[in-house]
């Protein structure tokens, strides 16, 4: 019973994790309507890049996020603006296979840099637990994991909502001609979009490396996970990111829970192939606006 | 009129030429120019099926790894553990993938779009970890597939030439038939489909058995081939990436696009062999260079500057009537 309630919780802040790993993929998503393949090695690159700066040069994680933010935000914008906006209204598969080829090319080029090695990044808060009580532990990481992630989510919600650029980005989504004829430039709106989701994927990628590691080819892995915990929300629906990421985590740690922990990402794919099939366009579909 | 029909018999003695000359290359070609053969044939059936499914049916999969997978284990199951010949385990393949495609249409034709495209991977990802934890495959060891180093290479080249023809001939019939126009008018415009009559569920799911089967009938050979499975590898993304890829360079929804992104694809990645490392790196920027500058593949290209179609399904306007438009 212990190890039951232990799961669950563990799962929800897990949850919080994945959705932090998913929300940028449904922005880009709800706003251009482009599945973005590279958002899993954009996240991983960017915790190459976190790795490396606070080992090498600052010394400090918090300095190195800053960083890496405006690099990876510079980066992205470009992919977007040079390669992606090219041919996004060239139908969905070019698209698809531009994001496929960026994200190839980043997985072999951070292949070819740091080899095929598990690497991590130091997290004060790992061995810190937080709650410690008969019935449930939940270590420091694992509850700022799960703060930073639903502080990142509610941002978003935030700007999409409530300022002037997220206005642009929505009406664009909404309707290009007509957002095109109030003065709005979609193509510089989709670089901007981009950049925002890629910095709450480099997020993801920090808390990610903290928590699990990564390697060059880690992307494709998270990859599927940000899918799935998109599509149970919603594609486009930030807060129902949210909640796709707690179902999938309750899910994959109460399929530990129940049949060992060799088939919980089995169990959690099968909860999200389940979920897909009663819902096929996700639980807060009817509240999204794409 | 006469014109036209004169052209077509060219056409059609040229492509018997090079059928023949394709037929006899064991005989003359080297050994290298044949398991370059064998790959392009077995690309070819991948990338032409894939199309059937992303070019003409708007079902754009990036599950059919499944299928490959699912050939290649039955490939090693049948001759590793049973003990029977290379024919059986076709029949075997091609049963347990009519099977397996049927199930998961029930799921996952609920999906549309995009949540189509990610549910396909999510089931070829379960499948992943399933095998890995299945003893009746060996885990994640895998197996060897000692069969194949008994066949001989012209064996193996005949099966990947037939395999390959066999995909282009295939689809072709396909379009050319009531079905093919079904699929393009879906593909154009599903809801007026519907409103005429097609019956958009069982068009879609023919095209997806069908694409299915002959996936995995391919894979069996590819594996018969590559002579060693593991689960990593059978069930990878991967190959979807690699159909993908072959079909958008070389034109998403044309029959001979398939045919030449699959050369493109194999002979860049044989040239690239000599760049250990890097190689991956310039195949994604290859990739990324040919669809900005042709964004419909090197056939859509062909076709805009010359007009030239080799395989034609066309009962369509002119392209250029809807230019203009």
């Amino acid at each position: 019973m212990e190890l039951f309630v232990q799961s669950v919780i563990s799962g929800i802040l897990l949850g919080g994790l994945y959705a932090a790993i998913g929300v940028g993929l449904s922005l880009v998503f709800g706003i251009m309507g482009l599945t973005n393949i590279a958002h899993g090695s954009l996240m991983i690159l960017a915790s190459f890049f976190i790795m490396i700066l606070s080992q090498q040069a600052t010394g400090s994680v918090i300095l190195s996020l800053i960083l890496t933010l405006a690099i990876m935000a510079a980066i992205s914008g470009l992919a977007q603006g040079f390669l992606v906006n090219r041919v996004l209204d060239k139908g969905a598969e070019p698209a698809l296979l531009v994001t496929f080829g960026i994200a190839i090319i980043i997985q072999n080029a951070l292949q070819l840099a740091f080899g095929a090695d598990f690497k991590s990044i130091a997290s004060p808060f790992a061995s810190i637990n937080v709650v410690n009580s008969k019935w449930v532990v939940i270590t420091g990481e694992y509850l700022l994991n799960f703060i930073i992630s639903v502080a990142v989510i509610f941002a978003l919600h935030f700007i999409v909502r409530k300022t002037w650029f997220g206005r642009s980005i929505r009406a664009a989504s909404s309707s290009v001609v007509a957002a095109e004829l109030m003065g709005i430039n979609t193509k510089r709106t989709y670089v901007l979009t981009m950049s925002l989701a890629t910095m709450t994927g480099c997020i993801g990628g920090l808390l990610v490396g903290q928590t699990f590691g990564f390697y060059s080819y880690s992307g494709m892995s998270y990859l599927i996970i940000a899918f799935g915990v998109v599509v149970i929300g919603g594609m486009g629906s930030i807060v129902g990111t949210l909640l796709g990421g707690v179902i999938l985590g309750v899910a994959q740690l109460l399929g530990a829970y129940f049949f060992g922990s060799g088939v919980q990402i089995l169990i959690g794919y099968l909860t999200l192939l389940v979920i897909l099939t009663l819902r096929p366009r996700g639980l807060l579909s009817n509240m999204t606006r794409k | 009129m006469q014109g036209v029909r004169k052209n077509n018999y060219t056409k059609s003695l040229a492509i018997l030429v090079i059928v023949i000359v394709l037929f006899f290359l064991p005989q003359y070609g080297s050994d290298y120019a044949i398991s370059i053969g064998v790959l392009i044939f077995l690309y070819i059936s991948l990338g032409q099926m894939w199309n059937l499914l992303g070019g003409y049916s708007g079902l754009v999969s990036l599950g059919q790894q499944i299928f490959v997978g699912i050939g290649g284990y039955t490939a090693a199951l049948v001759t590793e553990v049973w003990h029977q010949s290379i024919a059986v385990s076709l029949v075997v393949a091609a049963g347990v993938s009519l099977v397996f495609a049927f199930i998961i249409s029930f799921p996952i034709f609920k999906m549309r779009g995009v949540y189509f495209t990610i549910g396909t991977w999510i089931v070829s990802e379960a499948l992943l970890v399933f095998f890995r934890n299945w003893k009746f495959v060996n885990y994640d060891a895998g197996y060897n597939i000692t069969i194949a180093y008994r066949i001989p290479m012209s064996q193996i080249y005949h099966g990947a030439l037939v395999i390959g023809i066999g995909s282009v001939v295939l689809v072709y019939l396909i379009l050319r038939s009531r079905m093919g126009l079904a699929l393009m008018s879906m593909r154009d415009n599903e809801g007026a489909a519907e409103v005429r009559g097609v019956r958009l569920y069982r068009t879609k799911l023919y095209c997806f058995v069908i694409s299915s089967v002959y996936t995995a009938i391919t894979g069996v050979v590819l594996y018969l081939n590559i002579a060693y499975i593991k689960p990593g590898a059978a069930f990878g993304i991967d190959w979807t990436v690699c159909m993908v890829f072959i079909v958008v360079i070389g034109g998403l929804g044309t029959i001979e696009g398939p045919i030449i992104g699959a050369v493109v694809y194999v002979i860049l990645r044989q040239y690239l062999y000599s760049f250990p490392g890097i190689s991956m790196v310039i195949l994604g920027a290859v990739a990324v260079a040919i669809i900005l500058l042709m964004p419909k593949g090197i056939m859509g290209a062909i076709h805009k500057k010359f007009g030239v179609e080799v395989f034609s399904v066309r009962r369509r306007i002119d392209e250029r009537l809807e230019d203009g438009s």
